[in-house]
Protein backbone atom coordinates (compact mmCIF):
# COMPACT_ATOMS: atom_id res chain seq x y z
CA UNK A 1 0.00 0.00 0.00
CA UNK A 2 2.86 2.35 0.62
CA UNK A 3 5.15 1.14 -2.13
CA UNK A 4 3.27 3.22 -4.58
CA UNK A 5 5.51 6.00 -5.63
CA UNK A 6 2.49 7.42 -7.28
CA UNK A 7 1.49 10.95 -8.04
CA UNK A 8 -1.02 12.29 -5.57
CA UNK A 9 -3.75 11.59 -8.08
CA UNK A 10 -3.40 7.98 -7.12
CA UNK A 11 -3.18 8.43 -3.40
CA UNK A 12 -6.84 9.19 -2.85
CA UNK A 13 -8.31 5.79 -2.22
CA UNK A 14 -5.38 4.09 -0.66
CA UNK A 15 -5.22 2.84 2.85
CA UNK A 16 -2.84 5.12 4.68
CA UNK A 17 -1.35 4.10 7.95
CA UNK A 18 -3.18 2.02 10.45
CA UNK A 19 -5.52 2.60 13.29
CA UNK A 20 -2.56 3.73 15.39
CA UNK A 21 -2.38 7.00 13.50
CA UNK A 22 -5.98 7.82 14.37
CA UNK A 23 -5.43 6.96 18.02
CA UNK A 24 -2.39 9.28 18.06
CA UNK A 25 -4.51 12.09 16.56
CA UNK A 26 -7.26 11.36 19.09
CA UNK A 27 -4.82 11.63 21.99
CA UNK A 28 -3.46 14.88 20.56
CA UNK A 29 -7.02 16.25 20.31
CA UNK A 30 -7.75 15.28 23.92
CA UNK A 31 -4.52 16.94 25.04
CA UNK A 32 -5.35 20.11 23.11
CA UNK A 33 -8.89 20.22 24.56
CA UNK A 34 -7.36 19.97 28.03
CA UNK A 35 -5.07 22.84 27.06
CA UNK A 36 -7.93 25.15 26.07
CA UNK A 37 -9.81 24.13 29.22
CA UNK A 38 -6.64 25.03 31.14
CA UNK A 39 -7.32 28.72 30.40
CA UNK A 40 -10.46 28.35 32.54
CA UNK A 41 -8.70 26.72 35.48
CA UNK A 42 -7.35 28.64 38.46
CA UNK A 43 -3.78 27.73 37.40
CA UNK A 44 -3.97 29.86 34.22
CA UNK A 45 -1.54 32.72 34.93
CA UNK A 46 -3.05 35.39 32.64
CA UNK A 47 -6.46 35.79 34.27
CA UNK A 48 -6.26 39.59 34.12
CA UNK A 49 -5.33 39.63 30.42
CA UNK A 50 -8.15 37.85 28.59
CA UNK A 51 -6.52 38.55 25.21
CA UNK A 52 -3.72 36.11 26.03
CA UNK A 53 -6.26 33.38 26.73
CA UNK A 54 -8.23 34.18 23.56
CA UNK A 55 -5.14 34.03 21.35
CA UNK A 56 -4.06 30.81 23.03
CA UNK A 57 -7.48 29.18 22.60
CA UNK A 58 -7.75 30.19 18.96
CA UNK A 59 -4.28 28.74 18.30
CA UNK A 60 -5.35 25.51 20.02
CA UNK A 61 -8.64 25.41 18.09
CA UNK A 62 -6.92 25.96 14.75
CA UNK A 63 -4.45 23.18 15.56
CA UNK A 64 -7.31 20.84 16.47
CA UNK A 65 -9.19 21.77 13.30
CA UNK A 66 -6.08 21.08 11.20
CA UNK A 67 -5.65 17.67 12.82
CA UNK A 68 -9.29 16.74 12.16
CA UNK A 69 -9.23 17.98 8.56
CA UNK A 70 -5.85 16.51 7.66
CA UNK A 71 -6.16 13.08 9.25
CA UNK A 72 -9.79 12.27 10.09
CA UNK A 73 -11.05 13.79 6.85
CA UNK A 74 -8.07 12.28 4.99
CA UNK A 75 -7.14 15.58 3.35
CA UNK A 76 -3.48 14.87 4.05
CA UNK A 77 -3.64 11.98 1.55
CA UNK A 78 -5.91 13.62 -0.98
CA UNK A 79 -4.90 14.87 -4.40
CA UNK A 80 -4.54 18.53 -5.31
CA UNK A 81 -8.26 19.01 -5.85
CA UNK A 82 -8.42 19.69 -2.12
CA UNK A 83 -7.00 23.16 -2.67
CA UNK A 84 -9.66 23.98 -5.25
CA UNK A 85 -12.41 23.48 -2.69
CA UNK A 86 -10.85 24.54 0.57
CA UNK A 87 -8.89 27.67 -0.34
CA UNK A 88 -11.75 29.61 -2.00
CA UNK A 89 -14.13 28.56 0.81
CA UNK A 90 -11.64 29.70 3.44
CA UNK A 91 -11.06 33.00 1.62
CA UNK A 92 -14.81 33.59 1.35
CA UNK A 93 -15.18 32.85 5.05
CA UNK A 94 -12.54 35.42 6.02
CA UNK A 95 -13.96 37.94 3.54
CA UNK A 96 -17.43 37.45 5.00
CA UNK A 97 -16.26 38.18 8.53
CA UNK A 98 -14.43 41.33 7.40
CA UNK A 99 -17.53 42.52 5.55
CA UNK A 100 -19.60 42.12 8.71
CA UNK A 101 -17.50 44.56 10.69
CA UNK A 102 -18.92 47.87 9.40
CA UNK A 103 -22.59 46.87 9.71
CA UNK A 104 -22.61 44.56 12.67
CA UNK A 105 -19.43 45.10 14.65
CA UNK A 106 -19.72 48.86 14.73
CA UNK A 107 -23.45 48.93 15.31
CA UNK A 108 -23.00 50.45 18.73
CA UNK A 109 -21.47 53.58 17.22
CA UNK A 110 -24.45 54.40 15.02
CA UNK A 111 -27.61 53.44 16.85
CA UNK A 112 -30.93 55.17 17.07
CA UNK A 113 -31.78 57.05 20.23
CA UNK A 114 -34.54 54.57 20.97
CA UNK A 115 -32.09 51.70 20.68
CA UNK A 116 -29.45 53.40 22.80
CA UNK A 117 -32.03 53.86 25.55
CA UNK A 118 -32.43 50.12 26.04
CA UNK A 119 -28.91 49.02 25.26
CA UNK A 120 -26.71 47.74 28.05
CA UNK A 121 -23.60 49.73 28.80
CA UNK A 122 -20.65 49.08 31.08
CA UNK A 123 -22.10 51.39 33.76
CA UNK A 124 -25.02 48.96 34.15
CA UNK A 125 -22.63 46.20 35.07
CA UNK A 126 -20.95 48.50 37.58
CA UNK A 127 -24.33 49.32 39.14
CA UNK A 128 -25.19 45.64 39.47
CA UNK A 129 -21.82 44.84 40.97
CA UNK A 130 -22.23 47.70 43.44
CA UNK A 131 -25.69 46.45 44.42
CA UNK A 132 -24.34 42.93 44.83
CA UNK A 133 -21.42 44.11 46.96
CA UNK A 134 -23.78 46.10 49.17
CA UNK A 135 -26.17 43.17 49.57
CA UNK A 136 -23.32 40.83 50.55
CA UNK A 137 -21.83 43.38 52.94
CA UNK A 138 -25.05 43.87 54.92
CA UNK A 139 -27.38 40.98 54.20
CA UNK A 140 -29.53 41.76 57.25
CA UNK A 141 -30.31 45.27 56.07
CA UNK A 142 -32.27 44.05 53.07
CA UNK B 1 -10.93 2.66 -6.71
CA UNK B 2 -13.61 2.48 -9.30
CA UNK B 3 -13.32 6.14 -10.03
CA UNK B 4 -12.85 6.72 -13.71
CA UNK B 5 -10.50 9.58 -13.06
CA UNK B 6 -8.06 7.36 -11.21
CA UNK B 7 -7.10 5.78 -14.43
CA UNK B 8 -5.67 8.94 -15.92
CA UNK B 9 -2.93 7.72 -18.16
CA UNK B 10 0.22 9.74 -18.07
CA UNK B 11 2.55 10.49 -20.92
CA UNK B 12 0.14 9.53 -23.62
CA UNK B 13 -0.29 11.62 -26.66
CA UNK B 14 -3.00 14.15 -26.06
CA UNK B 15 -3.89 14.80 -29.62
CA UNK B 16 -2.48 14.90 -32.98
CA UNK B 17 -4.14 18.19 -33.55
CA UNK B 18 -1.12 20.30 -32.78
CA UNK B 19 1.20 18.36 -34.91
CA UNK B 20 3.94 20.90 -34.40
CA UNK B 21 6.72 18.51 -33.65
CA UNK B 22 6.78 18.96 -29.87
CA UNK B 23 8.06 15.49 -29.37
CA UNK B 24 9.14 14.31 -25.93
CA UNK B 25 6.82 16.85 -24.42
CA UNK B 26 4.39 16.28 -21.55
CA UNK B 27 1.28 14.98 -23.18
CA UNK B 28 -2.05 15.26 -21.47
CA UNK B 29 -5.22 13.41 -22.03
CA UNK B 30 -8.29 15.20 -20.91
CA UNK B 31 -10.63 13.23 -18.71
CA UNK B 32 -13.96 14.27 -17.31
CA UNK B 33 -14.26 14.71 -13.57
CA UNK B 34 -11.89 15.07 -10.65
CA UNK B 35 -9.78 12.29 -9.18
CA UNK B 36 -12.41 11.36 -6.63
CA UNK B 37 -15.72 9.59 -6.60
CA UNK B 38 -18.84 11.57 -7.38
CA UNK B 39 -20.32 10.99 -3.93
CA UNK B 40 -17.21 12.36 -2.27
CA UNK B 41 -17.05 15.30 -4.68
CA UNK B 42 -20.64 16.23 -3.87
CA UNK B 43 -20.00 15.82 -0.16
CA UNK B 44 -16.98 18.12 -0.36
CA UNK B 45 -18.91 20.69 -2.39
CA UNK B 46 -21.65 20.53 0.22
CA UNK B 47 -19.09 20.90 2.98
CA UNK B 48 -17.59 23.96 1.34
CA UNK B 49 -21.03 25.58 1.39
CA UNK B 50 -21.30 24.51 5.02
CA UNK B 51 -17.94 26.14 5.76
CA UNK B 52 -19.37 29.43 4.51
CA UNK B 53 -22.65 28.89 6.37
CA UNK B 54 -20.93 28.41 9.71
CA UNK B 55 -18.32 31.04 8.90
CA UNK B 56 -21.19 33.52 8.56
CA UNK B 57 -22.67 32.46 11.90
CA UNK B 58 -19.37 32.31 13.76
CA UNK B 59 -18.18 35.51 12.10
CA UNK B 60 -21.36 37.33 13.12
CA UNK B 61 -20.92 36.04 16.65
CA UNK B 62 -17.31 37.20 16.87
CA UNK B 63 -18.13 40.61 15.40
CA UNK B 64 -21.17 41.05 17.66
CA UNK B 65 -19.28 39.80 20.69
CA UNK B 66 -16.34 42.15 20.29
CA UNK B 67 -18.42 45.05 19.02
CA UNK B 68 -20.78 44.95 22.00
CA UNK B 69 -20.42 47.50 24.76
CA UNK B 70 -21.19 44.80 27.34
CA UNK B 71 -21.11 41.05 26.88
CA UNK B 72 -22.09 38.67 29.69
CA UNK B 73 -19.46 36.44 31.23
CA UNK B 74 -20.13 32.68 30.91
CA UNK B 75 -21.20 32.54 34.58
CA UNK B 76 -23.71 35.34 34.14
CA UNK B 77 -25.64 33.17 31.69
CA UNK B 78 -25.21 29.93 33.65
CA UNK B 79 -22.81 28.28 31.23
CA UNK B 80 -20.81 25.45 32.70
CA UNK B 81 -17.33 25.09 31.19
CA UNK B 82 -16.78 21.51 32.44
CA UNK B 83 -20.00 20.42 30.71
CA UNK B 84 -18.86 22.11 27.49
CA UNK B 85 -15.45 20.43 27.74
CA UNK B 86 -17.16 17.09 28.33
CA UNK B 87 -19.27 17.54 25.20
CA UNK B 88 -16.12 18.41 23.23
CA UNK B 89 -14.58 15.16 24.43
CA UNK B 90 -17.72 13.24 23.42
CA UNK B 91 -17.62 14.63 19.87
CA UNK B 92 -13.90 13.94 19.49
CA UNK B 93 -14.50 10.33 20.58
CA UNK B 94 -17.33 10.01 18.05
CA UNK B 95 -15.02 11.31 15.30
CA UNK B 96 -12.53 8.56 16.14
CA UNK B 97 -15.20 5.85 16.20
CA UNK B 98 -16.51 6.82 12.76
CA UNK B 99 -12.96 6.72 11.35
CA UNK B 100 -12.45 3.31 12.93
CA UNK B 101 -15.77 2.13 11.45
CA UNK B 102 -14.49 3.15 8.02
CA UNK B 103 -11.18 1.35 8.51
CA UNK B 104 -12.98 -1.80 9.70
CA UNK B 105 -15.38 -1.67 6.74
CA UNK B 106 -12.50 -1.34 4.27
CA UNK B 107 -10.95 -4.61 5.47
CA UNK B 108 -14.38 -6.29 5.53
CA UNK B 109 -14.67 -6.56 9.31
CA UNK B 110 -18.37 -5.85 9.11
CA UNK B 111 -19.18 -6.71 12.73
CA UNK B 112 -16.48 -4.42 14.03
CA UNK B 113 -17.56 -1.66 11.64
CA UNK B 114 -21.11 -1.93 12.92
CA UNK B 115 -19.92 -1.82 16.52
CA UNK B 116 -17.98 1.41 15.89
CA UNK B 117 -20.97 2.83 14.05
CA UNK B 118 -23.31 2.04 16.95
CA UNK B 119 -20.82 3.66 19.30
CA UNK B 120 -20.73 6.76 17.09
CA UNK B 121 -24.51 6.93 17.19
CA UNK B 122 -24.53 6.58 20.99
CA UNK B 123 -21.89 9.29 21.41
CA UNK B 124 -23.77 11.64 19.08
CA UNK B 125 -26.96 11.04 21.07
CA UNK B 126 -25.07 11.68 24.30
CA UNK B 127 -23.89 15.01 22.89
CA UNK B 128 -27.48 16.00 22.08
CA UNK B 129 -28.64 14.85 25.53
CA UNK B 130 -26.05 17.01 27.27
CA UNK B 131 -27.01 19.92 25.00
CA UNK B 132 -30.68 19.48 25.94
CA UNK B 133 -29.71 19.49 29.62
CA UNK B 134 -27.80 22.72 29.08
CA UNK B 135 -30.73 24.32 27.24
CA UNK B 136 -33.02 23.36 30.10
CA UNK B 137 -30.68 25.09 32.57
CA UNK B 138 -30.91 28.29 30.50
CA UNK B 139 -34.70 28.06 30.19
CA UNK B 140 -35.11 27.50 33.93
CA UNK B 141 -33.27 30.78 34.49
CA UNK B 142 -35.56 32.62 32.10
CA UNK B 143 -32.98 32.83 29.30
CA UNK B 144 -34.81 32.18 26.03
CA UNK B 145 -33.93 33.21 22.50
CA UNK B 146 -37.29 34.88 21.99
CA UNK B 147 -39.22 37.57 23.78
CA UNK B 148 -42.52 36.25 25.17
CA UNK B 149 -40.94 33.65 27.44
CA UNK B 150 -37.58 35.27 27.99
CA UNK B 151 -37.15 37.20 31.21
CA UNK B 152 -33.92 38.97 30.29
CA UNK B 153 -33.64 42.75 30.49
CA UNK B 154 -30.53 44.56 29.42
CA UNK B 155 -30.40 47.35 31.99
CA UNK B 156 -31.55 47.87 35.58
CA UNK B 157 -33.63 50.92 34.58
CA UNK B 158 -37.22 52.05 35.09
CA UNK B 159 -38.40 49.89 32.18
CA UNK B 160 -37.06 46.92 34.08
CA UNK B 161 -38.66 48.14 37.30
CA UNK B 162 -42.01 48.48 35.58
CA UNK B 163 -41.69 44.96 34.13
CA UNK B 164 -41.11 43.59 37.64
CA UNK B 165 -44.08 45.60 38.85
CA UNK B 166 -46.35 44.28 36.09
CA UNK B 167 -45.36 40.73 36.87
CA UNK B 168 -46.09 41.29 40.56
CA UNK B 169 -49.45 42.75 39.57
CA UNK B 170 -50.65 39.71 37.61
CA UNK B 171 -53.77 38.24 39.31
CA UNK B 172 -52.32 34.75 39.67
CA UNK B 173 -49.12 36.13 41.17
CA UNK B 174 -51.07 38.39 43.55
CA UNK B 175 -52.93 35.35 44.92
CA UNK B 176 -49.72 33.44 45.51
CA UNK B 177 -48.06 36.50 47.05
CA UNK B 178 -50.96 36.73 49.51
CA UNK B 179 -50.41 33.08 50.42
CA UNK B 180 -46.70 33.72 50.81
CA UNK B 181 -47.27 36.76 53.04
CA UNK B 182 -49.65 34.77 55.23
CA UNK B 183 -47.38 31.73 55.47
CA UNK B 184 -45.99 31.22 58.98
CA UNK B 185 -42.22 31.60 59.18
CA UNK B 186 -41.77 27.99 60.34
CA UNK B 187 -43.23 26.67 57.11
CA UNK B 188 -40.53 28.36 55.07
CA UNK B 189 -36.87 27.45 54.74
CA UNK B 190 -34.22 29.93 55.84
CA UNK B 191 -33.54 30.77 52.21
CA UNK B 192 -37.24 31.36 51.53
CA UNK B 193 -37.58 33.56 54.62
CA UNK B 194 -34.66 35.71 53.47
CA UNK B 195 -36.11 35.80 49.94
CA UNK B 196 -39.52 36.86 51.35
CA UNK B 197 -37.88 39.80 53.13
CA UNK B 198 -36.00 40.70 49.95
CA UNK B 199 -39.24 40.46 47.97
CA UNK B 200 -40.93 42.87 50.37
CA UNK B 201 -38.15 45.38 49.71
CA UNK B 202 -38.40 44.81 45.94
CA UNK B 203 -42.16 45.36 45.99
CA UNK B 204 -41.71 48.61 47.85
CA UNK B 205 -39.08 49.88 45.41
CA UNK B 206 -40.98 49.03 42.21
CA UNK B 207 -44.25 50.49 43.48
CA UNK B 208 -42.58 53.78 44.32
CA UNK B 209 -40.26 54.32 41.39
CA UNK B 210 -38.97 57.64 42.60
CA UNK B 211 -35.57 56.22 43.36
CA UNK B 212 -32.62 56.40 41.01
CA UNK B 213 -31.06 53.79 38.80
CA UNK B 214 -29.14 52.24 41.65
CA UNK B 215 -32.39 51.15 43.33
CA UNK B 216 -33.32 49.17 40.23
CA UNK B 217 -29.90 47.53 40.35
CA UNK B 218 -30.74 46.50 43.92
CA UNK B 219 -34.02 45.02 42.65
CA UNK B 220 -32.19 43.14 39.88
CA UNK B 221 -29.61 41.86 42.33
CA UNK B 222 -32.27 40.61 44.74
CA UNK B 223 -34.28 38.92 41.98
CA UNK B 224 -31.36 37.13 40.32
CA UNK B 225 -27.83 38.14 41.34
CA UNK B 226 -25.17 37.85 38.66
CA UNK B 227 -22.84 35.08 39.78
CA UNK B 228 -19.41 36.36 40.75
CA UNK B 229 -16.65 35.28 38.42
CA UNK B 230 -14.19 34.49 41.17
CA UNK B 231 -11.69 31.73 40.47
CA UNK B 232 -13.05 28.29 41.17
CA UNK B 233 -16.68 29.32 41.22
CA UNK B 234 -18.54 27.16 38.75
CA UNK B 235 -21.84 27.65 37.02
CA UNK B 236 -23.77 25.68 39.59
CA UNK B 237 -22.75 27.47 42.77
CA UNK B 238 -24.12 30.92 42.14
CA UNK B 239 -25.73 33.16 44.72
CA UNK B 240 -29.47 32.62 45.12
CA UNK B 241 -32.03 35.27 44.50
CA UNK B 242 -35.80 35.60 44.84
CA UNK B 243 -36.36 33.74 41.56
CA UNK B 244 -34.39 30.75 42.87
CA UNK B 245 -36.31 30.66 46.16
CA UNK B 246 -39.72 31.00 44.46
CA UNK B 247 -39.46 29.55 40.94
CA UNK B 248 -43.17 30.24 40.28
CA UNK B 249 -42.56 33.96 40.57
CA UNK B 250 -40.51 34.25 37.32
CA UNK B 251 -39.67 37.92 37.82
CA UNK B 252 -37.79 39.66 35.02
CA UNK B 253 -34.02 39.55 35.43
CA UNK B 254 -31.16 41.79 34.31
CA UNK B 255 -28.21 40.42 32.36
CA UNK B 256 -26.39 43.24 30.55
CA UNK B 257 -25.82 42.03 26.99
CA UNK B 258 -27.93 38.96 27.77
CA UNK B 259 -30.45 39.32 24.93
CA UNK B 260 -27.84 39.36 22.20
CA UNK B 261 -25.95 36.62 23.96
CA UNK B 262 -29.07 34.42 24.02
CA UNK B 263 -29.78 35.10 20.33
CA UNK B 264 -26.27 34.15 19.25
CA UNK B 265 -25.90 31.22 21.65
CA UNK B 266 -29.15 29.53 20.69
CA UNK B 267 -28.64 30.23 16.98
CA UNK B 268 -25.10 28.82 16.90
CA UNK B 269 -25.66 25.82 19.16
CA UNK B 270 -29.11 25.23 17.67
CA UNK B 271 -27.83 25.02 14.10
CA UNK B 272 -24.97 22.84 15.29
CA UNK B 273 -27.41 20.56 17.13
CA UNK B 274 -29.54 20.29 13.97
CA UNK B 275 -26.41 19.16 12.11
CA UNK B 276 -25.69 16.60 14.83
CA UNK B 277 -29.28 15.33 14.56
CA UNK B 278 -28.96 15.00 10.77
CA UNK B 279 -25.70 13.08 11.27
CA UNK B 280 -27.48 10.72 13.67
CA UNK B 281 -30.19 10.05 11.07
CA UNK B 282 -27.49 9.25 8.50
CA UNK B 283 -25.77 6.87 10.91
CA UNK B 284 -29.10 5.21 11.73
CA UNK B 285 -29.67 4.63 7.99
CA UNK B 286 -26.11 3.28 7.57
CA UNK B 287 -26.68 0.82 10.38
CA UNK B 288 -29.24 -0.89 8.16
CA UNK B 289 -26.52 -1.85 5.65
CA UNK B 290 -23.83 -4.49 5.75
CA UNK B 291 -20.82 -2.30 6.46
CA UNK B 292 -18.24 -3.91 4.19
CA UNK B 293 -15.91 -2.54 1.48
CA UNK B 294 -18.90 -2.04 -0.81
CA UNK B 295 -20.30 0.61 1.48
CA UNK B 296 -17.00 2.11 2.58
CA UNK B 297 -17.65 5.11 0.34
CA UNK B 298 -20.92 5.82 2.10
CA UNK B 299 -19.27 5.55 5.51
CA UNK B 300 -16.49 7.84 4.33
CA UNK B 301 -18.95 10.50 3.14
CA UNK B 302 -21.02 10.28 6.32
CA UNK B 303 -17.76 10.48 8.25
CA UNK B 304 -16.65 13.58 6.34
CA UNK B 305 -19.90 15.28 7.33
CA UNK B 306 -19.53 14.14 10.93
CA UNK B 307 -15.95 15.40 11.18
CA UNK B 308 -17.14 18.73 9.87
CA UNK B 309 -19.76 18.87 12.65
CA UNK B 310 -16.97 18.09 15.11
CA UNK B 311 -14.88 20.82 13.51
CA UNK B 312 -17.57 23.43 14.06
CA UNK B 313 -17.83 22.46 17.72
CA UNK B 314 -14.03 22.74 18.08
CA UNK B 315 -14.49 26.48 17.42
CA UNK B 316 -17.83 26.86 19.17
CA UNK B 317 -16.60 25.48 22.49
CA UNK B 318 -13.88 28.06 23.25
CA UNK B 319 -15.82 30.91 21.63
CA UNK B 320 -18.98 30.31 23.66
CA UNK B 321 -17.72 28.83 26.91
CA UNK B 322 -14.26 30.23 27.48
CA UNK B 323 -14.14 33.67 25.85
Amino acid sequence: MTDHASPDVHAADHAHGGVGKYIAVFLALCFLTTMSFFTYSAAWPWKDQPEVGWAFMMAVSCTKAMLVVLFFMHVWWEANWKYVLTIPAAMMAVFLVIMLVPDVGMRNRMVSQERALHMARPSDLTLLEKAAAEARAEPAAH
Amino acid sequence: MSSPALSIPRNRGHSAGHGDGHHGHLHLQYQPGLPLSRGKLIMWLFLSTEIMFFAALLGSYIVLRFGAAVWPKPHHVHLSEPIGAFNTFVLICSSVTVVLALEAAKVNKTGLAKLWMVLTFVLGSLFLGVKAYEYKAKFSHGIYPWAPRGLVYERPDLYYGSAVRSRLGEPAVIDRLKELDAAPAESLSAEQRAARDALAQVRKIVVEPSQGAFEMAVVADQVAPLPADGAGEHGGSHAHGINDAFPWLRLPIVIPGGSMWASTYFLLTGFHAVHVAVGLIVFAVLLGYRLGPKHAGMIENAGLYWHFVDLVWIFLFPLLYLF
